[in-house]
């Protein structure tokens, strides 16, 4: 078999794992080794097997993604979605849907010590929902709002999609999250006036809170500076050199762990549960990773990779028209698959494609940008049916909301993404603009 | 990401028997343990390197030693409690046994691959003493880390078999899925 044709056949068979509930990990491990083995011998396969395994998980720059996920465990412990919000609402809850724009901010800020959209939309949830639910907000801004916002939690830094994508894209992680801050605050301004908008059409749905005095204001506002603390020290101590990212990962997951424990009030069974979050989350990450790499490392031997995008520069398409139908496939795929097995599944193919086409910027520039897309991208996938987990998540909190309301609740969000999505396709400066004025 | 998703344990029996789910959780709260002392000596090293100007030696090696034991001892509690992710989007109208079905097939290629790294894992460690492989700097051997990751690995491979006869066992009552 040439070598295109046995890549080609690894992923039907890959699909077609998947499509059967298959885990996804195990799917891509399966598909590797078994296709590793027929293509290149039994013999070099077990000899590969022997430590490949091992050096996989003791990666140093792997190591950054266990401590941020423990990073964002300890901050859904560290009881501060409450003073978030309370300050948020202090500033917008006057206006009309101003709570649900709270909500909003709340998840923005709340993103900037946790990497996880889920933990995001559920932590703010907690506190935004029966305060809203009080107000008389409908069921559909309220839910909606949370579960959009929630997906602010992977795209404003520390976020692990994007370490992810760092790694396997060969990007400097710093870089990453210096370019993902300008689309992050885009993205919760977006979706305020989204809120705005939603509110303006449907005036009872998100009815005016009393204005909050200065005293308020200042009083809340005072409560946050841990969380501005750690997010600064974290990253700037990485942008700037001063750590490593798995040493800034570690110093953010011990910060948050003293609001946890000082804040919070967490105790030893918050801790075994933070440390059970941990292990579930990074043991479901790390066999999609293992999958990932030796599926890829399969996929090398037969150099599909190099001759797919060989045939991609070459054909002349038009790289936008190749970018364009990327970003739809990932539209596409986040009908049916969650974003990270997704990244994790098509970045090894799809970066040194868009690393060989010409935007007319620095090869390096034009990863980061495609980095960036790509992970709004797929965020899209978490609030659009049929596998909308933040949905699911936010709606199986409010117990008197209907599902079909909930997915009718973030319809002004989705508007919002695509407008910002055009946006960053059409002005790279937006994304890249903070990594060249500090590069 | 999953941490909060509603737990995918079906609502009847637990996918595994209570004398595998202990050492499940042991080596959960063993990974655990290493992962919080890796941050703690990371977070040590940098203190330490900016104000007397000297990290801990072998930091690095030390991460590398302690993500590994942390990575293997997490995936027997992840496969156990079935956090890892699956696509069931052209599988949800099928029906209760068929499902419990599918869940037996992808257990039992776990199964297969989780038994085959662990039988190579078990030469590369053996190889690993033999050649005497140590760390950098502070001449750690490397195949001392095995002696909790090949335990890890077969709890792994302990975990798939009871949840692969669990599916079996449902999709032979027939229980909803």
């Amino acid at each position: 078999m040439t070598g295109i044709a046995a890549g080609l056949t690894g992923f039907a068979v890959l699909l077609a794992l998947m499509a059967i509930r298959v885990p996804i990990g195990v799917a891509m491990l399966g598909v590797g080794i078994g296709g590793y083995g027929l293509y290149t011998g039994v013999t070099p396969l077990l000899a590969f097997l022997k430590t490949s395994t091992y050096y996989q998980f003791s990666t140093y720059s792997l190591s950054v993604i266990p401590l941020f996920v423990l990073m964002g465990e300890f901050a859904t412990k560290a009881g501060l979605s409450r003073a978030l919000f309370r300050t948020a609402a202090a500033f917008l809850g006057h206006r009309p849907g101003g709570l649900a724009m709270a909500s909003i901010g709340g998840c923005a800020a709340f993103g900037a010590i946790c990497g996880s959209s889920l933990a995001t939309a559920a932590t703010m949830a907690q506190v935004a929902l029966p305060e809203m639910r009080r107000y008389n907000y409908s069921g559909a801004l309220s839910t909606g709002s949370l579960a959009a916002g929630g997906t602010l939690g992977i795209l404003i830094p520390p976020s692990v999609i994007l370490v992810l994508y760092a790694l396997m894209a060969e990007q400097n992680i710093a870089k990453m999250f210096m370019a993902a801050i300008v689309p992050g605050v885009l993205a919760a301004i977006g979706y305020m006036i989204a809120v705005a908008v939603f509110v303006r059409r449907n005036p009872g749905a998100g009815p005016a809170a009393p204005r909050a005095s200065w005293a308020e204001k200042l009083a809340a506002l005072r409560e946050t500076w841990s969380i501005i603390l750690i997010f600064g020290l974290v990253i700037t101590g990485m942008y700037r050199g001063w750590f490593t990212p798995t040493e800034a990962a570690a110093i953010g997951a011990f910060g948050t762990l003293v609001l946890a424990v000082l804040h919070g009030g967490m105790r030893l069974s918050g801790l075994v549960e933070c440390i059970r979050g941990t292990a579930r989350t990074t043991g479901m990450i790390f066999l999609i990773l293992l999958g990932a790499e030796t599926f890829n490392a399969f996929l090398a031997q037969t150099q599909t990779p190099m001759l797919a995008a060989n045939m991609i520069s070459t054909s002349g398409l038009s790289p936008m028209l190749v970018l364009l139908a990327m970003l739809l496939l990932y539209m596409l795929l986040g009908c049916v698959m969650d974003s990270m097995s997704m990244l994790l599944l098509t970045i090894p193919i799809f970066y040194p494609i868009i690393g060989g086409l010409d935007f007319g910027m620095p090869r390096e520039d034009t990863l980061i940008w495609f980095g960036i897309l790509a992970v709004v991208v797929v965020e899209v996938g978490l609030i659009t049916p049929p596998v909308g987990m933040n949905v699911f998540v936010i709606n199986g909190m409010a117990r008197d909301v209907r599902m079909a309301e909930s997915f009718r609740g973030v319809m002004p969000f989705l508007v919002s993404d695509i407008i910002r999505i055009a946006l960053l396709i059409l002005f790279p400066v937006v994304t890249l603009g903070v990594v060249r004025l500090l590069g | 990401m999953t941490n909060d998703l509603p737990d995918q344990t079906e609502g009847g029996a637990p996918r595994a028997p209570r004398w595998l789910a202990l050492p499940v959780r042991v080596f959960a709260g063993i990974g655990g343990a290493v992962l919080l002392a890796m941050m703690l000596m990371t977070v040590a090293s940098v203190v330490l390197r900016g104000t007397l100007g000297r990290p801990i030696a072998g930091d690095f090696e030390l991460v590398e030693l302690a993500s590994a034991i942390v990575i293997f001892c997490f995936l027997p509690i992840c496969q156990m409690e079935g956090g890892n992710v699956v696509v069931d989007f052209f599988t949800t109208s099928a029906s209760a046994r068929v499902q419990h079905l599918l869940e037996a097939l992808g257990d039992l290629l776990y199964l297969a691959l989780a038994a085959l790294l662990l039988w190579r894992s078990w030469h590369g460690a053996v190889e690993m003493r033999m050649y005497d492989e140590q760390t950098m700097v502070l001449r750690l051997p490397v195949w001392w880390s095995f002696a909790i990751i090949l335990p890890a690995m077969a709890l792994l491979v302990a975990t798939c078999t009871a949840t692969l006869a669990h599916h079996l066992r449902a999709a032979v009552r027939g229980e909803r899925a």
